[in-house]
């Protein structure tokens, strides 16, 4: 009997020391610039740095709240205008220098001073100090309604300033420090990056059962730009977990005995198409609106993405902070309302069905990015388009020439895919006026629109916030400056080996900080 | 005077009719034929063919398997694929076509002045050295980046790669003509540079750089193809195969059709140009009938 104890006993350690040392294996479809989140909005660079760097507060998994995480609580002066957030005393960055109250006022002060493209996440921030080692002061120039929320993205990070002076140019490359539960060991581009576990975590934000440290010792993140290639390397048990199993095969792998898939719920993630509005073919509202309404987005969802997503008839998603429901009824799909909005505008039906004003056809020029679903979902609205009398051009821009091309103005519509955490995001983000000429593409000026856009983000209760906001997207809807076509469904597949594995929506990637993921 | 390539013109007719009958008898070639000449044929009168508006989506129907209504059944986007494919097989073809014949008269015009200048001769073939240090695929991707995707893209990648293979090929061809007696016979009697190099050194290269453009017609349908899979090519909602086969490559498990019909479209026209260029090559090569 004894014998057979030890050696259950035995068996078990064993078990428990092969799981400590066991490597977890996570792909994903692109790779990133680098991973220095004070110089980039590149997702791709989001969930690496969300795993070696921890933000102040925490995103909880309604999308919505703000929970501590380096900062312990936090309180907020009567004007809005400052914070003052009290830090934990037990963290320390992977190196093993203790993390202080200078290393946020470092962090913040300098993405100012990179001129970071994600500086507006933090506010307009005058002053931070450190009042003592685990007290920071964060002073505004204006009060800042959304920063709280704002303040859970990758760019508000905590960096470690010895590791960034040690690296250099190579920071973010080479190299990255953080407080996050893992630490970075190398970067091989295009193909994988390392990292392993940091020990001394303790510090998880409470959304998890375990505060850490994670139960895996390293991580290895290959990259697998091929959807069929990833979905065979799901299917054959090579990895773990991915938050990129091709949206198309998605019911497959809910029916395949040995994976697990989970949806990040909720998910704001806007697919759009946005008008040049001071070019001719789209400036007239009613052209705006006639493609707007032209579409069925329910019959697109379906064929198109196979029901990955929902259809979206607003800017903003019903389950978002700050949503407005007044904009529900804006955009009512009607052709025949839709043709006659054309037929008003003075565009009519030339011999061959598009339409013509003044000798010249209405055959606007579409820029969309040439991967995943943009292709097929433009062409199904193409589609439509010619049924109204509208000929879009569209052009297929590889993603390394998309952002260089979308900073012109040679295009008259657009698209891209947007994820975002608010409605003040948004709105702040697009279509304040001095964001023209990106990312306010649309180049959209309209004095009540930024006034509106201010009250909210500058409101002092939720109240008035909320109706800042909803006014704003009264204004921007009515002005018809986006076409919304969905709302895009984010997964998370994991291998059933794995346990705990649950999908966060966070800025295109499901895995956020895992710590309950375990073998 | 009369020149040997005028001389070899005025029996022309019968030659001609000789190298058709020798084709024809080839029955591997005469049936590669058939199908090229189908082909091109559907693709020309594509518009009076198609059964549906290759444009037009219908999203009650995405991805419909064949049957006797959607012959080749239908698209992600409800499309019909029969028609796609004509519209399709018409812009490969024609892509090839202006490929193979602008790079052909481009290349041909340079290996002979190559071999005619002989001062200009190691500075064309330097040129032409360049030239074939990069792959179609990179010079097709540099050209779209600059100038845009679309048709026009592939075309000017097409003529760019089949320029040097035809400057060398006819360069060769033109220097052992050059080495013939009538030649110097030409220059003897006064003939002026222009007469020599169209009358005695093209006509006589001509038959040559043909039949290597024949055999190279399927490469360049298969790089064109290519190009299109990248998305260089032509742009929604135009039909080109290898566009179509890129499109339906997300769809391989669900509606297999979508990619694999454009595919064997293209694989059994590459595969007709390659067996009626070989036979061509057969029938015309005085070496290989010896």
């Amino acid at each position: 009997m004894k014998t057979l104890v030890r050696a259950l006993g035995l068996a078990l350690c064993l078990a428990a020391s092969m799981a400590q040392g066991q490597t977890l294996n996570y792909m994903k479809a692109l790779d990133a610039p680098h991973f220095d989140g004070h110089r980039t909005t590149w997702s791709p660079s989001s969930d690496v740095i969300n795993l070696v760097q921890d933000t102040l507060v925490a995103l909880d998994w309604d999308g919505k709240t703000a929970l501590p995480l380096l900062a312990k609580s936090w309180s907020v002066s009567p004007d809005g205008k400052t914070y003052t957030f009290k830090l934990r005393d037990d963290v320390q960055f992977c190196s093993g220098k203790k993390f202080t109250s200078a290393d946020v006022v470092y962090s913040f002060n300098r993405q100012r001073e990179v001129k970071g493209p994600f500086t507006w996440r933090a506010g307009k921030l005058k002053e931070l100090k450190a009042i003592d080692p685990y007290t920071v002061s964060y002073e505004m120039t204006e009060p800042y309604s959304d920063l709280l929320v704002q303040l859970t993205m990758f760019n508000n990070t905590i960096h470690n300033k010895e590791s960034v002076d040690q690296l250099g140019k190579d920071y973010g490359i080479k190299g990255l420090d953080g407080t996050g539960p893992w630490c970075f060991v190398s970067w091989q581009p295009r193909t994988e990056v390392v990292l392993k576990r940091h020990d001394a975590y303790r510090w998880g934000p409470s959304m998890y059962t375990n505060p850490g440290p994670v139960k895996f010792e390293r991580m290895s993140i290959k990259i697998v730009p091929e959807d069929s290639s990833r979905l065979a390397a799901m299917m054959g048990g090579r990895f773990d977990i991915t938050p990129h199993f091709p949206t198309q095969f998605i019911d497959q792998a809910k029916k395949a005995p040995m994976l697990n898939v989970d949806q990040a719920k909720p998910n704001f993630q806007l697919m759009y198409f946005g008008f040049k509005i001071d070019r001719p073919m789209v400036s007239d509202p009613r052209v705006r609106e006639a493609m707007s309404i032209g579409l069925n987005r329910a019959e697109l969802t379906k064929a198109v993405m196979l029901g990955q997503a929902d259809p979206a008839y607003t800017y903003i998603d019903p389950e978002a902070l700050d949503f407005a429901p007044s904009t529900k009824g804006i955009i009512k799909e009607d052709v025949n309302r839709a043709k006659k909005l054309l037929d008003d505008a003075g565009w009519k039906p030339g011999p061959d069905g598009i339409r013509v004003k003044d000798g010249v056809k209405l055959a606007p020029i579409v820029y969309i990015p040439q991967v995943t679903y943009f292709p097929r979902m433009t062409e199904a609205i193409q589609g439509y388009m010619r049924k109204i009398g509208i000929d879009w051009k569209i052009v297929a821009l590889d993603s390394t020439i998309m952002p260089a091309k979308l900073s012109g103005q040679d295009f008259d519509i657009w698209t891209v895919t947007v994820p975002y955490l608010s409605a003040g995001e948004l709105m702040n983000f697009y279509f304040d006026s001095a964001q023209i000429p990106v990312p306010n593409r649309m180049n959209y000026k309209d004095a009540q629109t930024d006034e509106a856009i201010r009250l909210g983000r500058t409101a002092l209760t939720d109240a008035d916030r909320a109706k800042g906001y909803a006014a704003a997207q009264e204004r921007v809807m009515k002005d018809h400056l986006w076409m919304p076509v969905m709302n895009v469904k984010m997964y998370q597949t994991s291998n059933k080996k794995i346990k705990g594995a649950r999908a966060h929506m966070l800025y295109q990637y499901t895995y956020y900080k895992g710590l309950d993921i375990a073998p | 005077m009369s020149s040997p390539a005028i001389t070899a013109s005025a029996s022309g007719i019968g030659r001609r009719h000789s190298v058709l009958q020798r084709l024809a008898r080839d029955k591997v070639a005469l049936a590669a034929a058939i199908v090229l000449m189908t082909i091109a044929l559907a693709a020309l009168f594509a518009p009076l063919i198609a059964p549906y508006d290759p444009y037009f989506t219908d999203l009650s129907k995405p991805m419909q398997a064949p049957d006797g209504e959607h012959w080749f059944g239908t698209d992600n986007t409800g499309r019909d694929i029969f028609s796609r494919v004509l519209y399709g097989s018409r812009n490969t073809l024609i892509m090839a076509l202006a490929g193979v014949l602008t790079g052909g008269a481009l290349g041909g015009a340079l290996g002979i002045a190559s071999a005619f200048y002989r001062r200009l001769d190691p500075w064309i073939m330097r040129l032409v050295d360049i030239m074939l240090a990069f792959p179609a695929i990179l010079i097709g991707l540099s050209v779209a980046a600059i100038v845009g995707p679309g048709i026009e893209s592939v075309i000017i990648a097409l003529v760019v790669s089949t320029v040097p293979d035809v400057a060398r090929v006819a360069r060769g061809s033109a220097i052992g003509i050059m080495g013939q007696e009538f030649m110097e016979a030409g220059r003897a009697v006064g003939v002026s540079n222009a007469a020599l190099i169209w009358r005695y050194l093209t006509l006589n290269c001509i038959s040559t750089i043909s039949v290597f453009l024949t055999l190279r017609f399927g490469q360049v349908i298969l790089v064109g193809s290519a190009l299109g899979f990248l998305g260089m090519g032509a742009q929604p909602p135009e039909a080109e195969l290898g566009m179509m086969a890129a499109q339906g490559r997300d769809f391989l498990f669900m509606a297999p059709h979508i990619a694999t019909i454009p595919s064997l479209v293209i694989l059994l026209i590459v595969l007709a140009a390659n067996l009626l260029g070989d036979a061509v090559r057969d029938v015309l090569d005085p070496r290989l009938q010896q």
